[in-house]
């Protein structure tokens, strides 16, 4: 049944998805709650529409596509690689704009290669917006989460500062004020002198045992989710970490990393000027960076229409490489969004590791640039 | 216009109120009998006094139903999105203190500040396949401070709704997020307050719903001004 409230370049998006060979899918638009709130976050509560089935189960209505074309994926188990393309109405509350809207987009799943699907997946969404948007100069701006984690251990921080790093990647403010962190060492505090003698004596079971001991005796063992051996381990890697800092230079050298805001034309010369001054050995990040770029070029992307900007990130746990966002130049709207989540379909509970990646459109915001477009 | 000022109806909020605004020269009395949800104050004919609950307080002043209300603070920024949009805390009175804070258990001795939290919530899904939990009934108050203050998104709420102190110990949740005055049932329930885990040193406050019709009503203003003066 065809909806009166489809944007009228609707047949056009599904006879692009048809060309680029993807399978179309649809999914139901109330969805169970629980797999939105775990993935992304208790964020997501206020703004997506929550109600009760008869049986106490929490509700929702789609917020978006990605997590249910995967949940669909891994239930119907008819393998990979697999690229769906989807269109449907989903159901948000957003800053600007209504809470009920289009989006359509395509998840390519289980393609190994990844700069080719990192690639395709750019190509892809610039040629759905060129064959909607004909003539409209568009401009793509990238991030890579995996060079940001390769300059942040190259730097020879401890492996719980380089996570604390990778997790606020995408968040300026608070890595700025991490970085501020790591300028001067921190001391850990709050430690009974008794505790801190166990810790000094090296003896690792005896602090197990004795953390055992205390639970037992408040009562908070039977239930606990940390165990008293998570515990310890994790006391002992705090302690590692509290005498890190990184020093100026290293500081500086971060910093530098995430001013850097270039075409990718430009682009792996300039991680190649950074590896080779700061003498960092990046060599694989650089690598797999610069197959991305020669696949872009493969895929037809004009590498003068992407910007990579070195701070670009989301700070969700399952994106794990590439993002990217595409505007009109000049437009701060942004018309299509994607990345990599090749973490996403484990935390959906799928038995196999599938790298994923893909991208959505904001069909609301492309509709209103074809009727500006149309105006002017 | 009649100005209404809504007063907690019942304990040592209503006490407490009372007693601030008999010293501010208005003297409250019930419209009938003891219990009822009226009242006035003497020889004010324009203003009226609405006894009700701490938290229909919070939502009365978000509404704009009442002028003005006698109510903890973190009530009011729990229950109001972008509160001091809609609202004016005019005075703060120093009565039912209580801070909402971040408690874990003790015994997590590796666990001192909100970055360690951060640091375990990370690994929480990988270690014990599910996120980390928090017991609370400050769904927003906890939102905002741990993903606007401490970039920390990965967590679930598990609402609470009493004897929260509880929850670490029985396994309902891993976490809390709690008002405490002393502390002590957080001690006896064997938790601990991370070291900047104080999300909002909350009291009772005067708080005025953002009214245009306030800025030429010279019962409003007097009202702020008289209840400042004596605290």
């Amino acid at each position: 049944m065809p909806l009166i409230n489809l944007p009228a370049f609707a047949p056009d998006l599904l006879a692009a998805f048809e060309r680029l060979e993807t399978e179309r899918v649809d999914t139901p638009v109330i969805q169970p709650a629980e797999p939105f709130l775990d993935i992304a976050g208790e964020d997501l509560r206020r703004r997506i529409f929550l109600t009760q089935s008869e049986t106490g189960e929490s509700l929702c209505l789609r917020p978006e596509f990605t997590i249910p074309v995967c949940l669909r994926h891994i239930e119907t188990a008819t393998g990979t690689p697999k690229r769906y393309a989807y269109l449907g109405e989903v159901f948000r509350q957003r800053r600007e704009g209504g809470s009920e809207f289009y989006q359509a987009g395509i998840e390519d799943l289980g393609t190994r290669d990844f700069a080719l699907a990192d690639a395709r997946a750019v190509a892809d969404a610039m040629s759905v917006l060129m064959t909607l948007l004909p003539g409209r100069p568009l401009t793509v701006t990238m991030g890579d989460q995996a060079v940001f984690e390769a300059v942040v251990a190259a730097l020879g921080l401890p492996v719980g500062w380089q996570k604390r790093l990778v997790r606020a990647f995408g968040e300026q403010s608070q890595l700025e004020a991490l970085m501020l962190r790591l300028a001067s060492p921190e001391h850990v505090t709050g430690l009974s002198p008794e505790i801190e003698a166990l810790v000094k004596t090296g003896d690792d079971e005896a602090l197990v045992a004795h953390i055992d001991g205390v639970m037992q005796a408040t009562g908070y063992l039977t239930n606990a989710s940390r165990a008293p051996k998570d515990i310890a381990r994790r006391l002992k890697d705090k302690l590692a970490l509290a005498g890190a800092s990184l020093d100026a230079a290293k500081l500086d050298i971060l910093r530098e990393f995430l001013s850097l805001n270039v075409s990718l034309r430009y682009a792996p010369g300039v991680l190649d000027d950074f590896a080779a001054s700061t003498g960092l050995p990046l060599d694989a990040a650089v690598q797999a960076f610069d197959a991305r770029v020669a696949a872009f070029a493969n895929a037809g992307v004009k590498l003068s229409d992407i910007t990579w900007r070195a701070a670009f990130g989301r700070p969700l746990d399952y994106y794990t490489g590439l993002v990217f966002e595409i505007t009109m130049r000049g437009d701060h709207r942004v018309l299509a969004g994607g990345g990599r989540f090749d973490r996403m379909m484990s935390l959906l509970g799928a038995a196999d590791d599938i790298p994923a990646v893909g991208f959505s459109l904001w069909l609301d915001r492309i509709e209103h640039a074809i009727e500006e477009g149309a105006r002017a | 216009m009649t100005v209404t000022i809504a007063l907690p109806s019942k304990g040592r909020m209503k006490e407490d109120a009372s007693a601030i605004f008999q010293r501010a020269g208005y003297t409250i009395a019930t419209v009938g009998n003891d219990r009822s949800y009226r009242g006035r104050v003497e020889g004010r004919d324009d203003i009226e006094i609405a006894f009700l609950s701490a938290s229909e307080i919070s939502r009365e002043i978000g509404n704009g139903t009442v002028d003005f209300g006698v109510t903890g603070e973190d009530l009011v920024r729990e229950g109001l999105a972008r509160a001091d949009e809609r609202v004016e805390f005019c005075a703060r009175l120093g009565f039912g203190h209580a801070d909402v804070v971040v408690a874990v258990p003790e015994i997590w001795l590796d666990v001192e500040t909100m970055a360690d939290l951060g640091d375990v919530a990370a690994d929480f899904r990988a270690r014990h396949g599910r996120r980390l939990t928090i017991a609370t009934k400050y769904w927003r108050l906890t939102q905002q401070f741990f993903s606007g203050n401490h970039g920390i998104q990965l967590y679930r709420i598990v609402e609470s709704l009493g004897a929260t102190e509880g929850a670490p110990a029985s396994g309902s949740a891993d976490i809390i997020v709690d008002i405490t005055s002393t502390g002590s049932t957080l001690r006896a329930n064997h938790l601990k307050i991370l070291s900047d885990g104080v999300i909002l040193k909350s009291e009772a406050c005067l708080v005025r719903a953002r009214k245009e019709s306030h800025d030429s009503d010279p019962v409003v203003a007097e009202i702020v001004a008289a209840v400042r003066g004596v605290l």
